[in-house]
């Protein structure tokens, strides 16, 4: 556990956690409360999706200090009801698994816009957490090196970008220009791939499942996996901590399984299925011709594979959570092995 | 060269912005949003020439020879209207109109400043779609048909669209007059509408939530729809809308005084079917052969026009947006007949009255034509 007397807040003081309905949202209020805070107020599309949230805060008592808020960050009136008094902001809220790019965009990028506009006008905001994604940094230049919070973020995610990319870059640059403009105190955070139980899809980064059949494309690759409750600490300590105004943190649990591993363990704790292991130069060289059919098709085909899309997702790459343990005093209290098996256990009962 | 504007940046302007990328002699000189963040995104993502926030300001800016809305229909109408007023001649997303008397409006607004309007039911210009016209004209079915059938299903599940709908009370679609089927049957209605006479059939509506949403609490959404259409003891049709039955079909059934056609859209297949019967055993053999060659024959065609590269999920859009183009500059027919336009927004208007009537929540306005039949169980 952190330590608690170095915090920008006081447990009183209020704090606002959007898509808090969501996957990582209602780990990131339970860790709130672990804390002590006791004023949490929680965002949430639908007043019909709060059950996640209502089982994580479940063995917390005080009911009294978490304040369930239903609306639409669309709505400016919504943004203002949700970030009066508020101190620090946590924005979970996204267009994840959004197929389009335009709506993909509206749920992230106008909505964060929203956001921030609603907390200029509060001036009493002393922290806003924007919680990215690696999906945003652009991995085909660094052929050897490891991926950290160094590397170049994608320039043109319009080009074979899938929504989720583009919006998140979007977003991104969003949030550093109010950042810049406005002096607004951000700290962006960005996970890889949050796992655990409630989520039992299993990552891209691994393969894709389609025609009937698995293509394995990660083969010896590092997954980089973070637990949620992991993940969710990581996204708390960045609300808190003092003198990382501006600071980007990706979240990556050590320990991390290959991409062959992590299959194998899958079909064996979870289902069997076939697979079908592509190794990295026939997987480029799908890319390179679906990307090349795609154009020459006049995009009869979308460009679901492209040579941007392999260095993004199958290129060999390891990756560093050094700053996010030096900065954070984060750890990833989850180990892998124990998280695999809840996420397996999750997986198995919601089959 | 045609000069093209867009008006409303969300998921459907993004299919716009594809296909006329891919049809000849145009070019997107602006595209306009209440909201600039999603005119810009889609200024960065396509061959746009500029962005804005603004339609006056786009339509001074750029003037455009043709603006194509693609906003939520409550819009659809002032838009329109102020394009055309702009001398634009202006195509409309589906649905048309809020009712039969905007469409009406918009339609001799434009006739009277000798400008074309179009309506965005593409999907009668898919491939399939083309060929069924043409063995409908070469006379195949032996006269007018005689009945339809329509089947236009929506799987209301887990994607995005329905988890946005049904998780916010105050999401556009439900502000419709016909809510949920207001936004998705025209394509539907329309393919009965292009093969009525009459201005004013008898329609017969029978609406109801399904069991699957009043589980999820919902009480306003109608998701099933059966339609009985009739116009003067000369041509039937049945409409079915289901957000629940498997497999959740996209066909028409046309049946002739001879002979008989099944357009399937999700498949792209069209099937004759024989009016005239066969001796004995030979009426069990023989047809289902001859329907497994007519299959084979679809799928090579499909396979034909796939590796030709002119296979795209969006043709009818393509399709229809060229021949809306080419009826612009040779002052020529458009592809959607007025007359389809008006009728289709008058049998959606009528459904909807009838499903408002007995109580199922949708518009007001009391239904003169048939009989209605609504019920939430």
């Amino acid at each position: 556990m952190a330590q608690t007397d170095n915090f920008i807040i006081n447990r009183e003081d209020p704090i606002l956690v959007t898509g808090a309905a969501g996957f990582i949202g209602p780990r990131v209020v339970q860790s709130l409360l672990r804390h002590g805070f006791r004023n949490v107020r929680c965002l949430t599309r639908s007043p019909r999706s709060t059950q996640r949230l209502s089982a994580a805060v479940a063995g917390y008592g005080e009911q009294g200090c978490l304040e369930i808020l239903s609306g639409n960050l669309l709505s400016s009136e919504d943004c203002a009801a949700a970030t009066a008094n508020i101190a620090v902001i946590y924005h979970l809220a996204a267009g994840a698994g959004e197929k389009s790019v335009p709506a993909a965009f509206l749920n992230s990028v106008v909505t964060t816009r929203n956001l921030l506009d609603a907390a200029l006008k509060q001036n009493g905001v002393v922290r806003f957490v924007n919680v990215s994604s690696l999906a945003v940094y652009d991995n085909a230049k660094k052929r050897k090196g490891v991926l950290d919070e160094t590397c170049p973020i994608d320039l043109q995610p319009e080009r074979f970008g899938d929504a989720y990319e583009f919006a998140k870059v979007k977003q991104d640059k969003i949030v550093s220009e109010y950042a810049e403009k406005f002096n607004i105190p951000i700290v962006t955070v960005r996970p890889g791939f949050v796992y655990g139980p409630g989520r039992s899809a299993i990552s891209g980064r691994v393969g894709i499942g389609t025609f009937g059949l698995f293509l394995h494309l990660g083969g010896p690759n590092e997954i980089p996996l973070t637990f949620v409750d992991n993940c969710a600490e990581a996204i708390v300590l960045a609300g808190l901590k003092p003198g990382i105004e501006g600071e980007v943190f990706n979240v990556i649990d050590d320990d991390l399984p290959s991409s062959r591993n992590l299959l194998r363990l899958y079909k064996r704790n979870v289902k069997r299925f076939r697979s079908l292991y592509l190794p990295h130069a026939l997987s480029y060289l799908l890319c390179t011709m679906w990307e090349w059919y795609s154009a020459y098709s006049d995009r009869q085909l979308p460009p679901a594979f492209s040579r941007k899309k392999w260095y993004r997702y199958w290129k060999k790459t390891r990756y560093s959570n050094k700053k996010v343990k030096t900065q954070l005093d984060w750890a990833p209290h989850v180990l892998t092995g124990e998280g695999l098996a809840r996420y397996f256990e999750s997986c198995r009962s919601a089959r | 060269m045609i000069n093209v504007a867009l008006v409303g940046c969300g998921k459907i302007a993004d299919d716009h912005a594809s296909q006329l990328q891919r049809v000849p002699h145009c070019q997107i000189v602006g595209v306009c949003d209440d909201e600039l963040l999603m005119a810009r995104q889609l200024y960065e993502r396509f061959p746009v020439s500029r962005y804005f926030c603004d339609l006056e300001t786009m339509l001074r800016a750029t003037c455009p020879d043709v603006v194509h809305v693609t906003t939520p229909p409550q819009s659809h109408f002032a838009i329109a209207k102020q394009c055309l007023e702009s001398n634009c001649h202006v195509y409309v997303e589906k649905p048309f109109t809020l009712s039969a008397t905007e469409a009406r409006r918009l339609v001799a607004l434009a006739s009277g400043k000798g400008l074309k309007i179009t309506v965005g039911h593409n999907e009668q210009f898919s491939h399939v779609g083309r060929r069924m016209r043409a063995l409908v004209n070469s006379g195949f079915l032996g006269g007018p048909p005689l009945h339809m059938e329509s089947y236009y299903c929506y799987e209301l599940g887990g994607n995005e669209y329905s988890a946005a709908l049904l998780g916010d009370k105050r999401h556009w679609v439900r502000r419709l007059p016909g809510k949920l089927l207001h936004n998705i049957i025209s394509h539907g209605v329309a393919r009965i509408a292009e093969f009525l006479i009459s201005e004013s059939p008898t329609v017969i509506a029978h609406g109801f939530t399904s069991p699957y949403l009043q589980s999820m609490g919902e009480t306003e959404i109608i998701d099933e729809l059966r339609v009985m259409i009739s116009e003067e003891q000369r041509t039937t049709a049945y409409f079915t809308f289901s957000s629940q039955m498997r497999p959740a079909l996209h066909q028409l059934r046309l049946y002739g005084p001879k002979n008989g056609l099944v357009l399937d859209q999700d498949n792209e297949t069209l099937i004759r079917l024989r009016g005239a019967r066969r001796v004995s055993y030979v009426e069990k053999l023989v047809p289902p052969l001859a329907f497994s060659a007519q299959y084979v024959a679809n799928v090579t065609g499909n396979a034909r026009r796939f590796l030709a590269s002119d296979f795209h999920m969006k043709s009818g859009l393509k399709y229809l947006i060229e021949s809306f183009y080419r009826a612009i500059t040779n002052d020529g027919p458009v592809p959607i007949p007025y007359r389809e336009i008006i009728l289709t927004a008058s049998l959606m208007e009528a459904i909807f009255s009838q499903l408002g009537a007995q109580g199922c929540s949708l518009t007001e306005t009391p239904n003169k034509r048939g009989q209605g039949v609504c019920s939430r169980t």
